[in-house]
């Protein structure tokens, strides 16, 4: 859907603070011991196997004694082979995505917000149409007919800059038509700003739509408050609840930011999920430009006992066969039963770019007016020297100590704005979650073969 | 050790018999739009209509499926030539030896399916109107008035996979190449994938290519390209595959 979203909710990579917990491992191999029996998750190319009680016994040795070991194994059983990700990054990415910042500006002023209460720590802006209308056909000029493409609406609050999200939106659907290319549109919004007449509109053009709400009542105005200090939960919800009614084409997503003031997840995923939104996800906050609001060592601890606790309640439900929409463990079943491995966390600098206010694209819409993140214009296009020297940085295997981390290839080497800005605080955290759902996948893939039927989930 | 047993997606696909090499998963297959050594993805083709099942590798309607309507069911033993008012044949001309004049040599050579039914394939559920004629047995060709019918085209890929009722079990590996027989001596062109290659240890300095042949008897020398008369025959293939062939196990040429 959205922007490439990351297998996880955030970043990963290697801890500071337990370096060696997986040296007596395998950077190849991991043991998901379950109450399904053994399995074995195969870095290189993401395989999940079921092993024999004896198989077990072989790889818990061989793990045991080394690396090494547990990779002759890997070979006598048959399951080497050329790697499944070069160490060379991919050349020419066409541009398939963009989001745009129509609204570098914001009525809320969230404490941990990353474009710094909406302005990315610069003065307020507004994109101008002639820009949006550029983006448009910048991105659909890269498009060859058939082929897929997003649009995305970013901020800021982007619906500070309605009339040009919505004229840059008729604009794109029509060139998109003429041209065979399928376009989905989708926008993160604050909620606070939400009219019925938006919803008709979402819906026509059948927008992907996320709204960030960090909890329930209080819990949510703690956090998100008005510029003025009012809190914006009541209002959001009164705003929502029609589009929430009206959602056929649309979809109408809500995004949780976690913070060590909103840890209670299962609360707020069932009072989310009981509001009838199409999903719900949860963001562990990692980097927050002024530091508050970020995550500590002791606090992902919880969050990923939170995470777990949903987790588990999603497995209940799914085994009664009823749905349960947690994005996060959805996401991460689908993307362990395809066995996808990625040297990358999302696409940000390859295949997907944020463009500002005022015509420069950057990696994502993190990285708005940030020169780390430069990637040009929209005039003459994707900086294609600046994007390949980026692709070749933040390729996985020239992350330390990434490489030698089982989890490399479905974490990617976490969000390159949240590593850059605070190194990789969280790879406990994402090894836990990611041991967990491949238990939950193997669970439910015994348990429940047709959740992972065609087309599901 | 035993197989391990493979779960998701990419397990499965990257599944490999006991002793295989890694040269003999889907992905490093020689199992394209000709005869494969895997499976042969020309019979994706035969069920795109549905009521009617096509030959692999021509127009002709070798069969309908039960039930059909007795339209449909009169369509057996003709040939298909025109898809939506598209030919899917084409009239070959050239000259019948170097130098010499162009004539038409075949009037109606069938186009193989996966550039024929391109414009077709990407609408699943879609009703198309299919042209008909009789089968000569003479030519080969299509003779005789045309009949049109409308058939709806069938999906042959559900979520980038093969269709379940695109193919019957089985049919996927049926008219597999028999390269220890016939079709390998039969590919004279250098058609083989880098993972197979027919002709190695290549020199190109002299007017003609010096380099090793694979089925050269004695694999010492470097000969002349293919049309060296030390190759091993058609008839000799026949009678002493294995002998003549050599295949190499454990690194080392078998004896």
């Amino acid at each position: 859907m959205l922007l490439n979203l990351p297998l996880l909710p955030s970043a990963g990579g290697f801890p500071l603070r337990d370096s060696g917990t997986h040296a007596a491992g395998s950077p190849d191999v991991r043991l998901v011991e379950t109450d399904a029996g053994p399995h074995l998750f195969v870095v290189g190319g993401s395989r999940v196997y079921g092993l024999t009680e004896d198989q077990a016994d072989d790889f818990r040795a061989a793990m045991a004694a080394g690396g090494e070991a547990a990779a002759r194994l890997l070979a006598d059983a048959g399951l080497d082979g050329p790697p499944a990700i070069a160490d060379e990054p991919p050349t020419e990415m066409p541009m398939r995505s963009l989001s745009l910042a129509v609204a570098q500006k914001c009525n809320l002023a969230c404490t941990y917000c990353y474009a710094q209460e909406g302005d990315f720590g610069g003065e307020a802006k507004a994109m101008p149409p002639e820009v949006a209308r550029a983006a448009v056909r910048r991105l659909l000029g890269e498009c060859p007919p058939g082929s897929k493409a997003n649009l995305a609406f970013l901020g800021g609050e982007p619906l500070l800059a309605r009339v040009v999200l919505r004229e840059a939106t008729e604009f794109a659907a029509e060139l998109a038509r003429d041209r065979g290319v399928r376009l989905g549109f989708s926008i993160t919004s604050n909620g606070t700003l939400v009219r019925p007449d938006d919803g008709d509109f979402f819906e026509r053009y059948g927008f992907a739509v996320t709204i960030s709400l960090d909890g329930l009542g209080d819990v949510h105005d703690r956090q998100r408050p008005y510029k003025g200090g009012a809190g914006s939960f009541a209002r959001v919800v009164e705003n929502v609840r029609p589009l929430l009614a009206q959602q056929r084409r649309m979809q109408v997503s809500a995004r949780v930011t976690v913070t060590p003031q909103n840890l209670d997840l299962p609360q707020t995923l069932d009072g989310l999920i009981g509001m009838k939104f199409h999903s719900v996800g949860f963001s562990p906050m990692l980097a927050s430009p002024t530091g508050r609001g970020q995550l500590q060592a002791g606090d992902l601890d919880a969050v990923l006992a939170g995470m777990i606790a949903c987790g588990t309640a999603f497995e209940r439900r799914v085994r009664a066969g009823e749905r349960y929409p947690f994005t996060n463990v959805v996401t991460a079943l689908r993307e362990i039963h395809r066995g996808t491995h990625r040297p990358y966390p999302c696409g940000a600098g390859a295949g997907y770019f944020g463009v500002s206010a005022d015509g420069r694209l950057s990696a994502c819409h993190r990285f708005v007016g940030d020169a780390a993140g430069d990637m040009g214009d929209l005039v003459d296009g994707v900086d294609r020297g600046r994007q390949q020297k980026w692709l070749a940085e933040r390729h996985v295997h020239r992350q330390e100590p990434c490489r030698s981390c089982w989890a490399r290839y479905l974490c990617g080497g976490g969000c390159h704005h949240e590593v850059l800005a605070r190194g990789r605080p969280a790879c406990d955290y994402i090894r836990g979650w990611l041991d967990y759902c491949l238990g939950a996948y193997v669970r439910l893939l015994t348990a429940r073969p047709d959740y992972f039927a065609a087309g599901n989930p | 050790m035993p197989s391990l047993d493979p779960k998701n997606l990419s397990a499965r696909l990257r599944y490999r018999a006991a002793g295989n090499p890694p040269t003999t998963t889907p992905v490093s297959a020689i199992a394209n739009c000709f005869p494969g050594l895997e499976f042969d993805f020309r019979n994706l083709w035969r069920r795109i209509f549905v009521g009617i099942i096509l030959h692999e590798a021509d127009n002709l309607v070798v069969g309908v499926e039960p039930g059909v309507s007795p339209t449909i069911a009169a369509l057996a033993g003709k040939r298909l030539v025109a898809v939506n008012g598209v030919a899917i044949t084409a009239a070959v001309t050239g000259p019948q030896v170097v130098g010499g004049p162009v004539t038409q040599l075949v009037p109606a050579a069938f186009l193989e399916w996966t550039n024929a039914l391109a414009d077709i394939v990407t609408r699943p559920g879609a009703t198309v109107p299919c042209t008909f004629q009789d089968d000569d047995p003479a030519t080969g060709g299509p003779v005789g008035p045309a009949t049109v019918v409308d058939l709806t085209v069938r999906a042959i890929l559900t979520e980038g996979a093969i269709a379940r009722d695109a193919v019957q079990p089985g049919e996927l590996t049926q008219s597999l190449c028999s390269p220890w027989q016939n079709d390998y001596r039969e590919c004279g062109c250098y058609y083989w994938a880098a993972s197979r290659p027919d002709y190695v240890n290549v020199d190109t300095t002299g007017v003609a290519s010096t380099g090793h042949n694979w089925l050269q008897k004695d694999r010492d020398p470097a000969v002349k390209d293919y049309f060296a008369s030390n190759l091993i025959t058609y008839e000799e293939l026949f009678r002493n595959w294995p002998g003549l062939l050599r295949f190499v196990v454990q690194g080392n040429d078998s004896e």
